[in-house]
Order: C-alpha cells, then sequence, then structure tokens
C-alpha cells in the first residue's frame, strides 16, 4: 500500500510520541490475561478503558448517502463527545458489509463486502478518531481463483487471513481461506475440505477463523454461501431446496502449515469461533445458528481434538437463531445472542463441558453482534444480521448500544439510533484505542514468561 | 548482581551480553526466574516451569512456507560501521531477521530474541551441511546509541566474521535511513517519553517481530513473541534449505 511509505516519516514518527511512564526493569506489569472478544492473539489488545468503536455499517437505500460506511463512536466515559457518533467514512456504494478485523499491528481495519466481494482497509492509526479509507481490493475473486464473499478478517503475522463464504462457479458454500500480506497483496488460497479428513467428511463451507498459537491450531466454522445470504430470508425457509445448502461442519487447521487436521461434524451452521485465552485452557467454542447448539473442542488423553455438543439455546424448535457470540477473557463466561428474540444470554462457563445460561436480557426486537471490553464490564450490541434478513417494518431495528456489566445485570450506558443518524444497518464492531504504544499481543505481556522459560529450559 | 549474573552465565552455558544480560537481570528482579538452575538439557516444558507445553512443529519439508512479500531495501552499517545494502544480508542465505535495540529490557522482546538467535546459532553449526547456508541478522532500530562500536560490545563472539553460521549486527547512520526499512517490513516502534517533560526516556515500545526470508528476498515467515519456539524456527529454516536442494 503506498499509503504505507510515510508512515514511519518523521513527522508521524513524532505524532507517535507518546506521553508513557517507562516500565523499569525492576517492574512488572501486573499479571492479567484476557481478550476484546475476538481479536487475534497477535493483535494488540487493548487492556484498559477503549476510546473509540468502529461500526461496520450496512447503507441502506433512502438512508443517508445510501453507502457502507465504516461509523466511528466516541466511547471513553471522559470525553466531551462520549456516546456520540464522530465520524463516518463512506465507501461510496452497497457491498453488503459485514465484518472487520484488525491488522496485527492494529494500525488498519479491513472491511468486506459478501455481495461486492470487494475489501476495504482503513488507517485507524494517523488518527484514530477520523479513520481514513486507503485501499480498495477489487480483484478479490479473481486474485483468490474464485472465491466469493470475504468475511472474516483474522490477523496473523504480517498477513491477513480472510475466510471467504462462497464462490463464482455456482455461488453455493464450498468457498476457502484467502491469505493476503499487510500491504494488501495476495499472498495464497487454502480451500475447506470437501473429502474425508481425521475420520470426518468436510463439506468446503466456511465462516469463520480463531487461532491458538500455543498449540498451532486453527478452529474455522461454517456457514452458507451466496445463494443463501443474499436471499430474502422469509423466502429462504420456506425453500427446502434452499436450507438443505448449509454448513454443517468444524475444521481443525495445522496452523504452521495450513492443513487440515481434523473434519468435526457440527450440524446446523456453525458460526463464530473463539478460543479460551485463561492460561492452562485448552479449548475453543462455537454455536450453531439452525440448531441452538454450543459445541466445545478439547484435546483429549491422548492428544487427538474432540467435538462436544455441551448445551442448547433456548428452545431450538423455536429457532432462536443463535449468532454471535463473545467469551469473557477468563474463559469463565460467554455472551450468546440470540437473534429472533433480540435476546442476550450469558453462559457461565466455568466448567466448558456444563455451561448454563445464567442470565437473559432483550436487547431490541432483533439483536446480533455483542463485543466485550478486555476486562468485561462494557458489552456492546449491534443488530444487523444481513440485509436481507434483517427484520421488517418497525422490527427492523438499528442500534448500538452499551452496557455495563456488574456480573449480575446489564445496565444502558448509551444508545445509538442508526436510522435516526441517517447512518443504515449497524454491523460488526472493533475497538480502538488512542494511544498504542502500550499494547501487547495476548502472550506477549511481560508477566508471561513462558517463552523465555521455554527458550532457556532448550537444549544448547 | 554482577557476580549473580556471573553465575547465571555459567548455569544456563551462554554468556550474558547484551539483551541477555538485561534478561537475566530483568527475570531475576522481576522474581520471575524458574524457581531451579536451568541446566542444558533438553527437556518437556512440566510443571517445573510452569510454561505452556505448546506443540511439536510439523518435520521439515512436510509443509509449505508461505511467499508473505519481498524483503525491504535500505541502507545500513554492519558493525565495522561500513556503509551496505539491507539486500546484501537478505539474499542468496536464508536468512533470520529481528529488529533489536540494545538497552531493551523487555523480557518478552529483543532479550528474547537473543536467545532465540543463539540458540539456533548454536544448533546450526552442528550440521555440517548447513556452514555457509544460514545467516542471522539483528538490526538496530536506536541509531542513536547502537553504534558499530555499541553493537561490537552487545554482539560479542557471536558477531564475529567467518563463523559456519553468520550473525551481522546492523544500525542505521539515522532515522532517514532506518525509518522506510522499519515502515516497509512492518515493524512498529514508539518512543517512550515523559509524559511531563517529553523528553525520550532511552526505552522504545514494541511488539517483537523476527521475519525469515529465503536466499531469493522473500520474507517466508513472520514470528512474533507469541509465536516464536527455537525448534519451529529450525525447521523452518531447513524447509527452506530443502526447497534448495538439502538432503
Amino acid at each position: 500500500m503506498t499509503q504505507r511509505k510515510t508512515r514511519f516519516t518523521l513527522k508521524t514518527l513524532t505524532a507517535a510520541l507518546v506521553a508513557t511512564v517507562a516500565v523499569g526493569a525492576t517492574t512488572l506489569p501486573s499479571l492479567a490475561q484476557a481478550d476484546e472478544t475476538s481479536c487475534s492473539p497477535f493483535t494488540p489488545l487493548i487492556k484498559g478503558q477503549e476510546d473509540f468503536v468502529y461500526v461496520w455499517t450496512l447503507g441502506v437505500e433512502g438512508v443517508g448517502d445510501g453507502s457502507d460506511k465504516l461509523v466511528t463512536v466516541d466511547v471513553n466515559p471522559k470525553s466531551k463527545t462520549y456516546g456520540k457518533v464522530i465520524a463516518s467514512v463512506s465507501v461510496g456504494g452497497r457491498n453488503e458489509a459485514h465484518h472487520i478485523g484488525l491488522s496485527d499491528d492494529r494500525r488498519y481495519v479491513w472491511g468486506g463486502g459478501l455481495d461486492s466481494s470487494k475489501i476495504f482497509i482503513f488507517d485507524v492509526h494517523t488518527d484514530p478518531a477520523k479513520p481514513k479509507l486507503v485501499k480498495t481490493i477489487t480483484d478479490f475473486v479473481e486474485k483468490s481463483g474464485g472465491i466469493v464473499g470475504p468475511h472474516t478478517f483474522y490477523a496473523a503475522p504480517g498477513r491477513m487471513i480472510i475466510t471467504g463464504l462462497s464462490n463464482n462457479k455456482d455461488h453455493g458454500g464450498v468457498s476457502a481461506h484467502v491469505i493476503y500480506n499487510n500491504k494488501g497483496e495476495y499472498v495464497k488460497t487454502v480451500n475447506i475440505p470437501t473429502g474425508e479428513v481425521g475420520g470426518g467428511k468436510g463439506d468446503g463451507y466456511n465462516y469463520d477463523v480463531a487461532i491458538n498459537p500455543k498449540k498451532n491450531v486453527m478452529i474455522s466454522t461454517a456457514f452458507t454461501g451466496w445463494n443463501n445470504y443474499m436471499m430474502d430470508l422469509g423466502k429462504m425457509v420456506k425453500d427446502p431446496e434452499a436450507m438443505k445448502h448449509f454448513g454443517n461442519t468444524s475444521v481443525m487447521w495445522d496452523f504452521k502449515t495450513m492443513k487440515p487436521l481434523k473434519v468435526f461434524s457440527t450440524p446446523g451452521a456453525p458460526l463464530e469461533a473463539r478460543w479460551s485465552w485463561n492460561k492452562g485452557d485448552n479449548w475453543a467454542v462455537t454455536t450453531t445458528a439452525l440448531t441452538s447448539n454450543i459445541w466445545v473442542f478439547k484435546q483429549d488423553g491422548k492428544g487427538e481434538w474432540q467435538a462436544h455438543n455441551v448445551g442448547t439455546i433456548g428452545n431450538p424448535a423455536d429457532i432462536p437463531l443463535p449468532v454471535d457470540i463473545s467469551i469473557t477473557g477468563d474463559g469463565k463466561g460467554m455472551w450468546i445472542n440470540t437473534f429472533m428474540d433480540g435476546s442476550t444470554r450469558y453462559w457461565d462457563f466455568s466448567d466448558p463441558m456444563k455451561p448454563k445460561e445464567t442470565y437473559k436480557m432483550k436487547v431490541g426486537s432483533q439483536v446480533n453482534m455483542v463485543s466485550q471490553s478486555y476486562d468485561g464490564k462494557r458489552v456492546y450490541y449491534t443488530t444487523s444480521l444481513l440485509g436481507n434478513w434483517d427484520k421488517k417494518g418497525k422490527d427492523d431495528e438499528q442500534f448500538l448500544k452499551m452496557y455495563n456489566w456488574d456480573g449480575k445485570e446489564l445496565k444502558l450506558g448509551f444508545e445509538i439510533d442508526f436510522y435516526k443518524e441517517k447512518l443504515g444497518r449497524a454491523h460488526h464492531m472493533k475497538f480502538q484505542a488512542r494511544d498504542m504504544s502500550k499494547l501487547q499481543p495476548l502472550h506477549a505481556q511481560a508477566d508471561d514468561l513462558d517463552n523465555l522459560k521455554l527458550a532457556m529450559s532448550e537444549q544448547k | 548482581m554482577e557476580e549473580l549474573c556471573a553465575r547465571i552465565s555459567a548455569v544456563i552455558g551462554l554468556p550474558l551480553r547484551g539483551g541477555l544480560f538485561f534478561l537475566v537481570w530483568t527475570l531475576l528482579l522481576g522474581g520471575a526466574a524458574p524457581d531451579k538452575p536451568i541446566a542444558g538439557e533438553l527437556k518437556p516444558v512440566t510443571s517445573e516451569t510452569d510454561a505452556e507445553i505448546g506443540f511439536i512443529p510439523p518435520p521439515p519439508g512436510s509443509y509449505d512456507l508461505q511467499h508473505i512479500m519481498t524483503a525491504s531495501e535500505g541502507r545500513v552499517l554492519d558493525a565495522d560501521g561500513t556503509p551496505r545494502r539491507l539486500s546484501e544480508f537478505t539474499g542468496g542465505k536464508v536468512t533470520l531477521l529481528s529488529f533489536i535495540y540494545t538497552t531493551c529490557a523487555d523480557p518478552n522482546g529483543c532479550p528474547y530474541a537473543y536467545l532465540v538467535f543463539h540458540r539456533l546459532q548454536n544448533r546450526l553449526e552442528q550440521d555440517a551441511r548447513l556452514h555457509g547456508k544460514v545467516r542471522l541478522v539483528s538490526l538496530s532500530f536506536d541509531p542513536k546509541r547502537d553504534t558499530p562500536a555499541m553493537l561490537r560490545l552487545y554482539a560479542g563472539d557471536s558477531g564475529k566474521p567467518g563463523q559456519p553460521i553468520e550473525w551481522s549486527f546492523l544500525t542505521t547512520a539515522g532515522l532517514p535511513d532506518l525509518l522506510p526499512i522499519l515502515d516497509d517490513f512492518g515493524q512498529d516502534v514508539f518512543l517512550e517519553v515523559d509524559p511531563v517533560s517529553k523528553a525520550h526516556l532511552g526505552t522504545y515500545s514494541h511488539v517483537l517481530k523476527v521475519f525469515l526470508i529465503d536466499a531469493r528476498h522473500t520474507v517466508r515467515e513472520v514470528y512474533t513473541t507469541a509465536y516464536l519456539q527455537a525448534d519451529m524456527v529450525y525447521n523452518d529454516i531447513l524447509t527452506l534449505l530443502m526447497e534448495e536442494g538439502l538432503k
């Protein structure tokens, strides 16, 4: 990207000077470990108060400029513009904006369009309060060998792993992971298995990924192809043929080699994937949209990865449609949103093999995404699932709501009506900090000395 | 402290210079050192070290490393102060490159990279087939203090020329030469300043990145602290050499 050439000019370096108190060699930071919901473990994490929330927003005809946009909300309670929209970057057109992801240096946000297969890269470090669109990738389908629908943007060192949801041959769900470098250049396409791997039969479908670098593994999940995600929801559920075309598998990968290790049968469209980052934990989790199950992936006594169906969300017969999840930093709890009833549910994961729902609250007529702060005290919600799947009429609420969580109850902090603000449908969120100088990736804190212990215990 | 460090040096079998000195210093003062003396033998990570065991790296040659990007070009100074092109140090051999500064005290930063590099140099030297085929490069992002003379001191015996596995310690003439290199590699560095006076405190904040570069100047892997293990890097180096015909 040409804009990177100026990233470390003297001017920008001066701008990067930050008022920090140096940590002396005799002082180690206090023990703390958590995540921001879904960030890659390679991305520096915000441990304290987040300053901004970026909301990747679908344009709606007749609402504002009608284009997809990255909306910036000031969420620092000490700010004069707390709880307000302070910036909006339109990409000029509607692409079925869906997910966004932070680069491994947290300087860029990548956002995808499921319909157009365009990828938009925003500079969020030069001025985090005013993101700037710096690159648009328009040849993703061509470069990737026919992959359609860039969904998850998950940072790996020097790269971005992009999950594709579909393909340009039949617009079905068989797809691939596509890897780009941080300059926005294509690197590699990795197909989702369609044959037998590790005793399970792959269906080729794709959705989300999550990496556990400590184990050199990556879990991926499966949704559906362009034919379905661009279809009207009401029409689709009445189409038996369409309903056959949902992914029913999850895949554990060797992250280093990007080779599949094992395919698991997790029927009913397993969506978001998360690892517990609690030290000593060794499990990942997903939920299935159509069957309302919670699946935990864990190694058995022989070291082989196994999938366990550990819980049911609501009444599956009602199809509550579990959508986004957000695991706490200590892996002891997880928020699960159910789109149809507009509710968020807190599940106690103290025992991940026997999780229990302990709290439920209706957030709105519909709710999709949930993101919690590093410390779990602030929980943010947005509403849009897909442009053609959102509810109609008065139930088509589109908002960002922030709640404070005291461990017992969610209390509303602020809310922004995205229609009233003439923005569009509020979808995926990512946090940002004004000062990124002290942020470190997971497992890179000075109090986490495993690497040093490992290195020093190695044979010379 | 010096006496204590000398004793630690004797136990772990490594000279305590530069980054390693600061590493041990930090571990000692931070109270984070393993409870028992570290022997030189290979052993799994157990409750003795209380570290997560990680994984067994895939065998060399059983996988492909991605062609991530072309390694950056730029003007550098070697440890003798001679102006050189960075490309002289990123081609012809398999190269492992990291950005460091010699006074770094972050135990998961430069000292850790130094330790991993040192382990790799020793291990690679044990296989005559690898001699002359691999190089290590440590490039300073503190040109003001990391002069060629300082780098020679920091490098000690590790940086001596003519070794089977060369380890080059590089710096730059100043920020105008350094910044484009950092920018192109994607290595972030923040100067730490006093919050009141705004004076530079002499320390930097950065996320450790280590770059594995093939003989054709192409970056084939990037490691960060959470993913930098000597065993894995060693296998990756062998994988690249096997591409070049190493049996």
